[in-house]
């Protein structure tokens, strides 16, 4: 019994080994030639392997990127504070979207919108939670004899007024207890949420020292309202309308430094002043013509625009809600 | 002894089928550990300031006043992905006071979108300056195209003539030169958005179109003289009407900045164009989405269409009554 197993043994045993041999010299030869991947291209693997590829690659640039941080750190650009007012209407969320889109390609920017209501309204809430940008969310209500109503024309009473000057005090009040007193570096905008901005003036505007200007395009009736400058200073002003003011330019074309609003507590915009004063009631207690800092290339470059949205016709949402059909109010426009 | 043999020769079997079976494991994963080293675009990229991405939220005690800190991380453009689908939007633009103020807002807006190709065309006999360097000046992944339409089509005067459609001529254009640069198998995934340079765009939008199959659709706002303008959902997801007060009954009741369409769908159906002559106002985007889809193989997007991400606001045309007859400004300063 026990020899005839073996045998039986020996010869599966030699067949065995004969069998597995040849295998692995087929293996073997298989290995060294080129594998025909069409037949294990699963388009799962082909996946896998192109994320690994670029999540090394990613991790590669995040790497560079913190290696460059490092020495960028110690000199911190003067963040550019940016006062927006704003008020609830169709476009307002839009305009904020957009506006917000521009922002976040600004590295040391600090929104400060502060809202026309009683309260914060959670749409500009949730955007400014959703925008990934530092914000400061700010509220003031508009006295009503100095609001404007349906139908007046948009120059009648000046607008934002209250609003500014309401950032201006919360900008104070927060800079006041930060470590550095009144030498902090950082720039002040105030940036209405219709214009157009072009990343370029941002960076003009880090630089100020006091007040500096540009130009501004499609305001004043005009292509574009300048300041003229000779010798590196600013003479007079370049504009179709009222060039008498002390400062014949718009909200969107000075920049103040940090540094002056807090050392003028008390220089805010004055709502009481004639049309087209509004700029001028701020800057007069600030500084003087000659001591405006021309920026854009001795302005004669445009970098922000003065746009203005038109307001969409509502005509048959109108007609449908007077039918009570009107569009779900649960969607936020 | 038997017993030792036995063991013996029970290893001398097992292991050369164990060498065996190592073996053929190896060989099959080794093309799958391969990894593509493929730095395309990368000269593109000019990464400015990248900071980490931290969230700190520190409270004020007075006023409810929160200064929320986030540090983003974003260089421009956003780098390549090899996986995600190319957004390729097409814009046509005209030449008028406030194309640079639009083009500019337009471009701070998709310079945080991945994967995207900016296809602009411009009405005009050929490129201008404004346009070539401020696309250049961006860095924005671009084509530049132009095509004039002729005098007879276009818009006379002020007035908003609805029977002649602005920038078809440009789009058709764009739709030509997609089919002219990419193959139909080639398996280069992309979307093709048809974007105005006067509307706004939020970046989920980018995100939802990503997904296309073959034409996606959501609702746009201030069109039709709504609040917005949206398809009919029903509760299987399948879109079955529109919800418009404008000629609801048209094939597809949509403003061009309410839909995508896969590329892939472009490309296998050649001959399907913008309409350009006898389209009635409105119609425009049925004269293409009629020959590539149909109402059941539309693709809704936005949590089933209920949300908006994406509004049709229009720039009011600047006053520049202070210009006079001469230009009272500097005609070499563009604005």
């Amino acid at each position: 019994m026990a020899t005839r197993m073996k045998l039986k043994l020996k010869t599966v045993f030699v067949l065995y080994f004969m069998v597995s041999l040849l295998g692995l010299v087929y293996a073997l030869m298989q290995l060294g030639q080129r594998c025909d991947c069409s037949e294990h291209d699963l388009p799962k693997d082909r996946t896998i392997s192109r994320l690994r590829g670029e999540l090394h690659r990613l991790q590669e640039q995040m790497r560079k990127s913190d290696a460059t941080k490092q020495p960028q750190k110690q000199p911190a650009k003067p963040t550019v504070f940016v006062i927006t007012p704003t008020y609830a209407r169709l476009v307002q969320k839009a305009e904020l979207t957009r506006l917000s889109q521009t922002f976040l390609h600004v590295p040391q920017l600090h929104w400060i919108v502060v809202e026309d209501s009683p309260h914060k309204t959670p749409l500009v809430t949730d955007l400014l939670v959703k925008s990934g940008l530092t914000y400061t969310h700010l509220h003031m209500l508009t006295a009503k004899d100095r609001k404007l109503q349906e139908g007046d024309p948009s120059w009648l009473k000046p607008r934002g007024v209250e609003q500014r000057n309401e950032g201006l005090r919360w900008l104070r009040e927060d800079r006041r207890a930060q470590p550095g007193g009144d030498n902090q570096q950082g720039v002040v905008y105030f940036a209405d949420d219709d214009n157009t901005y072009s990343l370029q003036i941002f960076e003009e505007m880090r630089s100020t020292q006091r007040v500096s200007v540009w130009p501004v395009g499609l305001v004043g009736g005009m292509k574009y309202e300048r300041p003229v400058v000779e010798g590196g200073k600013v003479v007079r002003f370049h504009t179709g309308w009222r060039p008498s003011r002390p400062f014949p330019m718009d909200m969107a074309g000075f920049a103040v430094s940090l540094k002056l609003v807090l050392a003028n507590p008390e220089a805010c915009f004055d709502g009481e002043a004639p049309m087209g004063f509004l700029e001028s009631s701020f800057l007069q207690g600030l500084v003087t013509m000659d001591e405006l800092e021309p920026k854009a290339d001795n302005c004669s470059k445009v970098l922000v625009w003065h746009t203005r949205t038109e307001k969409p016709k509502m005509k048959r949402e109108e007609a449908l809600q007077a039918q009570g059909l009107g569009s779900d109010r649960a969607v936020e426009v | 002894m038997p017993k030792r043999r036995d063991i013996v020769a029970i290893v001398l079997i097992v292991l050369p089928w164990t060498l065996l079976i190592t073996v053929w494991h190896q060989s099959a994963i080794t093309p799958l550990l391969a990894t593509r080293k493929d730095d395309r675009r990368d000269g593109r990229s000019k990464s400015r300031n990248t900071f980490a991405f931290k969230e700190s939220c520190s409270l004020q005690n007075r006023d409810i006043v929160e200064v929320v800190r986030t540090e983003y991380v974003y260089s421009r453009p956003p780098p390549w992905s090899d996986t995600l689908p190319t957004i390729h939007v097409v814009t046509p633009t005209y030449s008028r006071p406030v194309q640079k103020a639009e083009l500019t807002r337009l471009a701070n807006t998709l310079l945080h979108v991945p994967n995207l190709h900016w296809i602009l065309v411009e009405d005009s006999q050929r490129r201008s300056t404004l346009v070539s360097r401020l696309l250049q000046e961006t860095a924005v992944n671009y084509t530049h195209l132009n095509v004039e339409t002729p005098r007879n089509y276009k818009v006379r005067g002020d007035t908003r003539d609805p029977r002649i459609p602005r920038g078809t001529i440009q789009r058709n254009l764009a739709l030509r030169w997609l089919r002219e640069s990419y193959r139909v198998n080639s398996s280069q995934p992309g979307i093709v958005y048809f974007a105005d340079d006067d509307n706004t765009y939020s970046l989920e939008l980018f995100e939802e179109m990503r997904s296309t199959k073959k034409v996606s659709v959501w609702p746009v706002a201030f069109v039709g003289g709504l609040r917005y303008e949206s398809p009919k959902v029903n509760t299987l997801g399948k879109v079955y009407g529109w919800k418009t007060v404008f000629d609801p009954h048209r094939p597809f009741a949509i403003d061009m900045a309410g839909f995508a369409v896969n590329l892939r769908l472009i490309l296998s159906k050649p001959q399907a164009y913008f309409k350009l002559r006898g389209v009635k106002g409105g119609y425009q985007e049925s004269s293409l989405l009629k020959e590539l889809v149909t109402l059941s193989d539309l693709e809704p997007k936005a949590a089933n269409c209920t949300k908006v991400l994406v509004w049709h606001t229009r720039t009011e045309k600047p006053v520049l009554v202070n210009e006079g007859k001469k230009g009272f400004t500097d005609s070499n300063v563009e604005i």
